[in-house]
């Protein structure tokens, strides 16, 4: 691929490789713009090519995801994210939903598969791609993460509405 | 593949999407042109070469001493008059060394 066709490839992507960085580099803009920026130029200096047969988008997301990982590491950053314990859902006073960090309390595998497959409207394979990892360990991911960020979301809801109820009460006395 | 989209976390993951809208997205980071050859390199050794050859020591020019000569002398000739006497001689004939004095010998 030439260099302007690479050029407008990834301009036609901006928006959505920024996004991808910022989730992979744990919600941190101004990491996931040094990122973008590596990414550009691996893949305009030729370090990073795209085979014929791979989806672009994919190969962009896998080329940011694995670059974040390294701007992680260099930072020290990478083994809390990696070694993060699973977190349990815990009421948070906060007046609307934070889902940012309904997501981050997931483990990062989990956080990358719902990431990819519900915001990013990827399929498990191409995620699957992304991650290089087989699907069945995606299909598992996939299946432990929807589990349990629902049930975080049911009990972030429950939680509003008997705050709401409360509320109401305390203004009708 | 299709995979049952659920339809809460779609929702989800929705209004996370919608609330990223207000997100301010850094722009398109400008492509750095890439050189293949670092200019620099040859163009400070010919500024070095040049600066070189303008300090060198300039060499005194060497007079090429002149193939022939003319050798005016004052002669007196049989009525002891003087004369003058206009030679022309090759400059090797009338070069002397300037250590012949003391070959003299006394």
């Amino acid at each position: 691929m030439k260099r302007n066709q690479l050029e407008t490839l990834l301009r036609q992507h901006h928006r959505e490789a920024y996004l991808w960085a910022r989730q992979c580099c744990g919600f941190d803009g101004e990491m996931a713009k040094d990122v973008v920026q590596v990414v550009f130029l691996k893949i305009l200096e030729g370090k990073a090519k795209l085979n014929h047969d791979r989806n672009a988008k994919t190969w962009l997301f896998s080329i940011i995801r694995f670059t974040a990982i390294d701007e992680l590491r260099k930072t020290g950053k990478w083994s809390s994210i990696e070694n993060e314990p699973e977190l349990v859902f815990e009421e948070t006073e906060s007046e609307e939903t934070n889902y940012e960090s309904l997501v981050k309390r997931l483990p990062k595998m989990q956080q990358e598969v719902l990431l990819m497959v519900f915001y990013h409207d990827m399929t498990l394979e191409q995620t699957a791609e992304v991650l290089q990892l087989h699907i069945g360990t995606v299909r598992t991911h996939y299946g432990r993460g929807k589990k349990r960020l629902k049930e975080w979301i049911e009990a972030d809801r429950s939680f509003e509405v008997s705050k709401n109820l409360e509320g109401f009460k305390q203004s009708k006395k | 593949m299709t995979q049952d989209k659920d339809t809460e976390l779609k929702a989800f993951f929705d209004q996370m999407k919608e609330k990223d809208q207000n997100l301010t997205i850094p722009e398109f980071p400008e492509a750095v042109k890439t050189r293949s050859i670092n200019w620099w390199i040859p163009i400070g050794i010919a500024a070095s070469l040049m600066l070189g050859f303008l300090l060198l020591p300039q060499e005194e020019m060497i007079t090429e001493p002149p193939a022939e000569v003319i050798v005016i002398t004052l002669q007196n000739d049989e009525n002891k008059e003087q004369q003058i006497l206009i030679e022309e001689k090759t400059y090797l004939e009338t070069w002397e060394s300037p250590t012949s004095s003391l070959l003299a010998e006394y």
